[in-house]
């Protein structure tokens, strides 16, 4: 599983993580990313975080439970 | 390739933080160092220029990553020292406290130093690149003072918009007719110009700084200009960009990687970022991710710009909005889209990537 972690004040609304991981981050109104759950184990989100040029996705890897 | 069993990043910015993360991410399992010049461990450079400046962001807030998150990555971070020298034969590093550090595979992520001006540089005048040089500049702007600040790029206008919040008076030296007149164009130069004026900048344009003049105690005065002009100014920010740090020498060739501002990307543009993720991604032999147009963003004088793609061959800008609602769309000869600005609207954002990526 992975959990995901979006620094906010990081996120400048470049967008590619919502597009790449629809499912799992999408943009509010202000156009900032926002993780609609807080772990998934699609490997997307590693790509999605892999995209942002902020480096505002956080993601790290846990033990299944 | 025989996949590498330590890795060693030199520098430990933006990109250099990303590739080491990435390099983790991604699987790698062997020695991880990260060896940075500065005492801090990986922080947001963006702030610098302005929530830091203003102290609604305190030093502590700026890391990347919470604390623990090295060494529970196993990225050992050796800070306050900097690679001093490189041996490609023998495959070592040794830091100015004359550390070796082996290495299977080198990641060279330097990054970039503040350009200064080639004359004396009194007490009083800045540059701001890093979190010292931010720490310096921010003691000194005190309501009342007067900065001036040399060159009319972002670092420039983001200290100049930030400076006129704490009450500073601000004198902005720009070289070209109007700031970023050749970045993003005349329209917008101009109306980013008005902007500034309408919170209290003295913009002088088409100017450059000749000469510091100091007090007898040797702190600033006041800034000479080319054409005899004297600015007065009891601080001076330099913000002419910055140079590519190259002292190591080393060439990037395989086991020798580069990305960050040393490498490819241009300056404060992110793709300082996608770089340090495509060498991590090259280093374990993985595909390439998809290319991402470039993108910058700068929050000035209550305007949120956002720009995808690059203007450099901009023929035409279309303009559609209020002054400070907006998006400007680059075209090329032939119409071809080839970036595009919002300022003030980023749910547009998205939407104006994916025009810029379809088009290119």
């Amino acid at each position: 599983m992975y959990r995901i972690q979006i620094d906010r004040s990081l996120c400048s609304g470049f967008g590619a993580c919502a597009e790449i991981a629809p499912d799992i981050i999408e943009l509010d109104a202000s156009g900032n990313a926002t993780a609609r759950v807080g772990v998934s184990d699609d490997p997307a989100v590693l790509d999605a975080a892999a995209a942002c040029p902020m480096a505002a996705i956080l993601i790290t890897e846990e033990e299944a439970a | 390739m025989t996949s590498p069993r330590s890795i060693l990043v030199v520098g430990a910015g933006l990109a250099g933080a990303r590739c080491a993360e990435t390099l983790r991410a991604e699987g790698f399992d062997g020695e991880l160092t990260l060896v940075g010049e500065e005492p801090f461990a990986p922080y947001e450079r963006p702030a610098l220029s302005k929530e830091f400046l203003t102290g609604e962001k305190s030093a502590s807030d700026l890391f990347l990553r919470p604390g623990s998150f090295w060494n529970e990555q196993r990225i050992e971070l050796v800070l306050g020292q900097r690679v001093a020298s490189v041996d490609v034969e023998r495959r070592t590093a040794v830091t100015s406290a004359g550390r070796l550090i082996g290495w299977d595979a080198l990641v060279l992520a330097t990054g970039a130093r503040a350009r200064k001006l080639p004359f004396d540089t009194p007490e009083g005048v800045h540059v701001l690149r890093s979190l010292a040089d931010a720490q310096a500049l921010r003691r000194e702007l005190l309501p009342g003072v007067r900065l001036a600040v040399v060159g009319g790029g972002f670092v420039g206008a983001e200290v100049a918009s930030t400076a006129r919040k704490l009450g500073v008076d601000v004198t902005l030296l720009e070289a070209g007719s109007a700031p970023f007149a050749r970045a993003l164009g005349p329209e917008l130069g101009a109306r980013l110009a008005e902007r500034y004026i309408d919170h209290g900048v003295d913009i002088r344009t088409e100017t450059a700084a000749a000469a510091f003049l100091s007090l007898p105690g040797g702190r600033v005065k006041g800034v000479q200009l080319a054409d005899g002009d004297v600015v007065d100014a009891d601080v001076v920010l330099v913000a002419v960009g910055v140079e590519p740090a190259h002292e190591l020498g080393a060439e990037p060739a395989p086991p020798i990687y580069a990305c960050g501002d040393n490498a490819g990307s241009r300056g404060h543009w992110t793709g300082a970022a996608a770089e340090a993720v495509g060498v991590a991604r090259r280093i374990l032999e993985l595909e390439p991710l998809p290319e991402q147009p470039p993108f910058f963003w700068s929050d000035q004088f209550g305007l949120r710009l956002q720009l995808v793609g690059d203007t450099t061959h901009a023929d035409e800008v279309e303009l559609e909005g209020t002054h400070e609602s907006f998006i400007a769309r680059y075209r090329a000869r032939g119409g071809k889209l080839v970036a595009a600005l919002a300022s003030n609207q980023p749910a547009a954002m998205g939407g104006l990537r994916l025009e810029v990526a379809a088009a290119a």
